[in-house]
């Protein structure tokens, strides 16, 4: 099953802002940032599905996923 | 310090010595208190009896970091309520340099006759504004600062105020060629304009260092307060805030439902990659703009912009997420050059971006224009400028354009409408929309910013969290903070106070602070409660309430109990 994955901002440079993820079973976010090579500690937001979530929380097999970095509202 | 009085009945100047019940105030704080105690809350906002209060916060001058935001206030004539503004630029820092407390402009002038009020150190007089009367913003500034040298900082309206319109604003320069530090919410503009005062300047060669009661412990709590903030990964040079602008956030917005798009009909916008910060820093780069530039002397942030056209000509200075979020994706518009170039318009105007995108979707679903047709919304917005009936409707704002077009959907609150967050989906600021005495504006307590400690589309602890952002927006807009700035003194109030005590020797503790900071708040509820301002006044639309937003099928569905309960706390 396909998953689609979203980056932003600082998490950004070097590689695509999309890309698709396969995966045979149901992962964790914190499993899914793990597979992309990032550090947990530089990501500020995480929104699965258009809902906010955590590292702990599952991820659909054919949902989206986004990352953001830090970030403040004026 | 000194209060300069300004009255524009007889067009002469006083300078007072600050009254020592003002002297721990400044900003938003001591524009709260004058309101309270020298107009009366039922005047009308644009009649003789409204002031037009300008103060730099408590640390403009001294040189703090992010600290030179100048305050503009009056009783709103879009909200009815007590207002205060406050923008970046230079003259916060050099009021504050000239040891000036506030300048309160009274009364005003006969007919339709307009003023420049010059301000140096003890100087103040008042000339006549023929050169520049009915002028744009930046043809005043540029005129202004030819006349008065490279060394003077404007404060002007443009035609939207003179025009008495109630979505107008007050612009302010900056250093160098910059021109449109706003203040913005409130149509503060539009009582700037009834007084007959079309701009003030100030000689900044003339000011000084501000003293130091004690400048060990200023400098060393200066010094940190800016090393915390380039140590911060939201703030510093490898920052978002910094690398994208306020437009950072964009994406995020949109990407959790919260985007006002199409007039607030959903709260995501497909167009969403054209218009998120990224692209706009790839745009500007690639095109020989400017980013990462600062609004105030000495900000260590530097979260504005310069968006050049294809040419590298600039086309407006800054571009910000609220003005991509109700300019663009509220308009149904994916293009930033669109979006700048109206912002350009309502800069030149004198326009709060915020108020008047929201009153042109209103407009649009009225007909008058059509969603992501952009030569039908320039038109429409050039109208203001033309002071055509359909024109004068858009820069009286949102409220105003929905009840004469038979408009139900109009997002405001208090008569103000909504900035860059649906409130359905981001419920806190829903709740300080519908709570703040400041009406719907969401540098009164924003909860974008404390999505971890309260579920955005939840409803547990929405009030509790309301009211910590009202208490900390109201010391950071009086002690002349920047938004942004906050992280550092949060996590450390004594750093402030250290700031303050060493700054003026009050000798303030921490609880004196938190004291102060919810003083202000009790002062602007006060007024509004003299103003007939009653919390069944300050509703969410019903619409929110029971239109479901896409992508989350959200409503505003925080009960009475909670609304209820944000000022228990107080």
């Amino acid at each position: 099953m396909a998953l689609e994955v979203e980056l932003s901002g600082q998490l950004l440079p070097g590689t695509d802002r999309r890309l698709t993820l396969l995966l045979d079973r149901a992962m964790t976010v914190r499993e899914v940032v793990d597979r992309l090579g990032m550090d947990p500690e530089e990501i500020g937001l995480i929104v699965v599905n258009g809902i906010q979530s955590e590292l702990d929380d599952l991820v659909p097999l054919d949902g989206r996923v986004c990352f953001y970095p830090p970030m403040t509202g004026g | 310090m000194q209060l300069l009085r300004v009255n524009m009945r007889n067009l002469s100047v006083r300078w007072e010595g600050t009254p020592d019940v003002y002297e721990h105030l400044g900003g938003r704080g001591l524009i709260a208190r004058l309101l309270l105690e020298e107009v009366p809350p039922t005047s009308d906002p644009l009649g003789p009896h409204n002031k037009l209060i300008v103060a730099p916060g408590l640390l403009g001058g001294a040189g703090v970091t992010t600290a030179g935001r100048l305050s503009i206030g009056a009783k709103s004539p879009l909200t009815g309520a007590t207002k205060e503004a406050n923008a970046g630029g230079t003259a916060g820092d050099a009021l504050g340099r000239l040891g000036i407390k506030a300048i309160v402009v009274e009364g005003q002038s006969a007919g339709a006759a307009s003023h420049i009020l010059l301000v140096g150190a003890d100087s103040a007089s008042l000339v006549p504004a023929d050169e520049i009367a009915g002028l744009g913003t930046y043809a005043s500034s540029d005129a202004l600062v030819r006349r008065f040298g490279n060394d003077c900082t404007v404060i002007t309206i443009g035609p939207a105020g003179e025009h008495r319109l109630t979505g107008a604003a007050i612009v302010c320069t900056g250093e160098g060629e910059q021109r449109s530090n706003i203040a913005a919410r409130g149509g503060l503009g539009a009582v700037m304009g009834s007084k007959g005062l079309k701009a003030i300047v100030v000689q900044t060669a003339a000011s000084k260092s501000v003293p130091l009661a004690d400048p060990e412990l200023f400098r060393a709590s200066a010094r940190r307060f800016a090393q915390e903030l380039l140590n911060d990964p939201k703030l510093g040079p490898k920052g978002g805030t910094h690398m994208y602008g306020t437009a950072s956030i964009t994406a995020a917005v949109n990407e959790i439902g919260s985007l006002p798009t199409r007039s607030f009909a959903s709260g995501s916008f497909e167009g969403i990659s054209d218009l998120r910060g990224e692209k706009l820093r790839e745009v500007i780069l690639a095109r020989g703009g400017q980013i990462g530039t600062r609004c105030m002397p000495g900000c260590v942030i530097a979260c504005r912009n310069v968006y050049v056209d294809e040419s590298g000509a600039p086309i407006v200075g800054t571009l910000q997420f609220e003005t991509i979020a109700l300019l663009g994706a509220n308009l149904g518009l994916g293009g930033l050059d669109e979006v700048a170039r109206l912002n350009h318009l309502c800069n030149d105007l004198g326009l709060d971006t915020i108020e008047t995108g929201a009153a042109l979707g209103v407009a649009i679903e009225a007909g008058l224009a059509t969603f992501g047709d952009f030569e039908s919304i320039a038109s429409l917005l050039r109208q203001v400028g033309e002071g055509t009936d359909h024109g004068r409707l858009i820069g009286s704002g949102a409220v105003t354009t929905g009840k004469v077009l038979g408009i139900r959907r109009v997002p405001a609150a208090l008569g103000q409408a909504m900035p860059g967050y649906d409130p359905r989906s981001l419920k806190g600021n829903g709740l300080t929309y519908i709570t703040s005495p400041q009406g719907a504006d969401h540098t009164a307590g924003n909860a974008f910013g404390a999505r971890k400690e309260v579920n955005p589309l939840g409803v547990e602890g929405q009030a509790r969290l309301s009211l910590k952002l009202q208490i900390l927006a109201a010391m950071l807009d009086s002690t002349g903070l920047c938004l942004f700035a906050r992280p550092p003194v949060v996590a450390d109030p004594q750093l402030m106070v250290d700031m303050l005590n060493g700054r003026f020797g009050w000798g303030l503790t921490k609880d004196d602070l938190d004291r102060a900071n919810r003083d202000v708040l009790r002062t602007e509820l006060e007024f509004n409660r003299q103003a007939g301002v009653v919390p069944a006044a300050q509703r969410m639309p019903e619409y929110m309430r029971e239109e479901p937003l896409p992508p989350h099928g959200a409503t505003f569905d925080l009960p009475e109990t909670e609304i209820g309960a944000v000022f228990e706390g107080l």
